[in-house]
């Protein structure tokens, strides 16, 4: 998947804005938006966001997770725990991205924000090449990943599902018959 | 996002080979040193190093893969192929204590792909072939991932040079996944750029151009 | 703002309530799915013609209503960008199929002579007509530029040999939407044993696709 697409599903999230337009209701396809009044917090869709933001229609108040106080305790967490520890958020990568390169004069403290969720990334990819690693060392076939991120996931899937498939044909190697009749019953 | 023309078909790899593979292609080119078990009439002009009409019993030569793979037959002995040394115990024991030092280009470079082709022809030490190819690449495994994400922040050109074609195909995959999310970071996958086919056209044309 | 754009959704859903009941947040939702599903599955998975055409004629009603909006309306931005991006969705899916059958013509075009009476189609009947072209295409193809050059009796190719087929023994990563008890995972090495794993809601898992094909058509599952 190109991360593109993963940044197009995280515009999906939902961030506040304050608007400085009055508009009613609106029915898009995907659900209800609005109304919107001047200075009046209210929930629409990152895309949405965006571009209303592009147009000076309004300010974004950054989501919760999106504070310097916050972020430090996740990464002393995520570099204390040999697992992964929860991620800030299901898109934290791209939200950040997203929000401090369209909106950084909403969101205090941009820069160090950008240093913390890089650091967080980091260590999260690392335990992620240590996991894959042992993945694959231990010839595992099941493992559970509660707190990966889509983002996290994309940036090593090709290369560790094409490992793994490698490694599955030099596998049967050592037992052809039962390899020729797995593939017979496609 | 994903421009291909059209999807490569990859290797096989396993005992199965994909036909369409061009890696495939190459590696069933691969020369083997057999020996022939009874006499070849008439294929004399094969054998460079004799001017009889025939191939004698018990001649020694190489054989390309696909040629030994056809004339092969486990009931009649029409040829015996010999292990080419890389799969031999000596080199397994190597490949046993560090898979990382090896360099799998010069000694392949199609070193799991002639691997498991050789298991198509009866060996008592198949078994072990098999296993040192899967514990090899199993080795070397981090070793690809890490360098393919550059984790060392060092030049990989040396480690890519001694990878198997295999796992170079594996390398660019990693690669790919990495260079995708950091021109992402960069903010420069939203910038459309004309497609490779466009500009190959461009390049021709001003060769045509040119007297 | 024109009243043609507040009930949009509704009427349309009145139209489709036969068989089953669902919002259009709720279709939007279902396509989404799909795609990944299709994006991240080994194999083509079946066609889901009915969502299609659902957001197609949701797509077409609104542009429609979009038509009858003045220039400079605040609202109709908005509702193009919506748009836009189920567009891109919409045609990201199917794209992502005709990749697939591209790859595995000639297995899909297989499975689909074999599939009993009444078996839904793997294929909408465009992606059937696809295939089937792909297949002649590449036939003439190959016989024009090296078959016919050979001798007569190694003038065949056998495509369902020639052409790989999909691995159904990759891994997946999958994110498990209702729980699901006792899948049985199988050892992937002689010393292992097979063991069995408990799919909880929410969570996320790398296993083996062919464990869980059976959850990603079901629904239970959705691949990431």
């Amino acid at each position: 998947m190109d991360p593109s697409e993963v940044e197009f599903l995280a515009e999906k999230e939902f961030v506040k804005i304050i608007p400085n337009f009055s508009l009613d209701k609106i029915y898009l396809i995907g659900g209800d938006l609005g109304p919107f009044n001047p200075g009046l917090p209210v929930d629409v869709p990152v895309w949405l966001a965006l571009n209303l933001k592009q147009r000076q229609k309004c300010r974004i108040l950054p989501p919760e997770w999106m504070d310097v106080e916050k972020l430090e305790a996740m990464r002393e967490l995520e570099r204390r725990e040999e697992a992964f520890a929860p991620a800030p958020s299901p898109y934290y990568m791209e939200l950040t991205k997203l929000l401090l390169n369209h909106a950084s004069d909403n969101i205090p403290k941009a820069d160090e924000i950008r240093t913390l969720v890089k650091d967080i990334w980091d260590t999260r990819i690392a335990k992620l090449r240590l996991s894959a690693d042992s993945f694959i060392r231990q010839q595992e076939a099941h493992a559970q990943l509660d707190n990966l991120t889509l983002m996290e996931i994309n940036t090593i899937r090709q290369f560790l599902l094409d490992s793994l498939n490698c490694m599955y044909k030099l596998r049967s190697n050592r037992q052809p018959a039962s390899a020729k009749s797995r593939l017979a019953d496609y | 996002m994903d421009t291909h023309s059209y999807f490569p078909v990859t290797p096989g790899v396993g005992m199965e080979e994909n036909f369409l593979s061009l890696d495939d292609i190459l590696l069933s080119q691969e020369r083997l040193p057999v020996r022939t078990e009874c006499v070849f009439p008439r294929l004399g002009f094969l054998e460079k190093s004799s001017d009889s009409q025939d191939i004698a019993e018990g001649t020694k030569m190489e054989f390309p893969l696909w040629l030994s793979k056809g004339l092969y037959e486990k009931k009649r002995k029409v040829l015996s192929v010999e292990l080419p040394k890389v799969y031999k115990e000596g080199w397994r024991t190597v490949f046993t204590a560090d898979p990382n030092v090896v360099d799998l280009h010069k000694m392949g470079p199609y070193y799991y792909g002639l691997g498991s082709q050789m298991l198509h022809f009866d060996n008592p030490e198949n078994p072990d072939i098999a296993k040192t190819l899967l514990q090899t690449f199993i080795g070397r495994f981090r070793r690809t991932m890490d360098s393919s994400q550059n984790a060392y922040n060092e030049d990989t050109s040396v480690l890519v040079g001694r990878l198997d074609c295999l796992e170079k195909v594996l390398f660019r995959s990693g690669q790919n996944g990495l260079n995708g999310f950091q021109s992402w970071e960069k903010g420069q996958a939203s910038q459309l750029t004309a497609s490779g086919l466009v500009l190959n056209y461009r390049k021709r044309k001003l060769v045509d151009v040119q007297p | 703002m024109s009243d043609a754009l507040s009930e949009d959704g509704s009427d349309i859903n009145q139209d489709d309530s036969q068989e089953e009941v669902m919002t259009p947040a709720e279709l939007i939702a279902k396509l989404e799915e799909a795609w990944l599903n299709e994006k991240f599955s080994p194999e083509l998975l079946e066609n889901r013609s009915e969502v299609v055409e659902c957001v197609m004629e949701q797509l077409t009603h609104m542009e429609a209503n979009l038509q009858r909006v003045k220039k400079g309306d605040a609202k109709a931005g908005f509702h193009r960008m919506e748009i836009d991006r189920i567009r891109f969705v919409l045609s990201s899916y199917l794209r992502s199929r005709l990749q697939k059958i591209e790859k595995f013509f000639p297995h899909v075009l297989e499975r689909e002579k074999s599939r009993g009476e009444g078996q839904p189609s793997l294929l909408s009947p465009e992606e059937f007509a696809f295939a089937k072209e792909y297949y002649a295409n590449t036939e003439t193809y190959l016989r024009a530029v090296a078959l016919k050059r050979m001798p007569p009796n190694l003038q065949a190719v056998d495509m369902l040999k020639a052409v790989p087929e999909p691995c159904l023994d990759s891994f997946v990563f999958l994110r498990v939407k209702e729980q699901q008890e006792n899948i049985l995972i199988e050892p992937e090495t002689d010393e292992q044993r097979d063991f069995v794993v408990d799919l909880e809601e929410g969570s996320q898992h790398l296993m083996r696709y062919r464990t869980i094909a059976p959850l990603v058509s079901s629904g239970a599952v959705q691949l990431i």
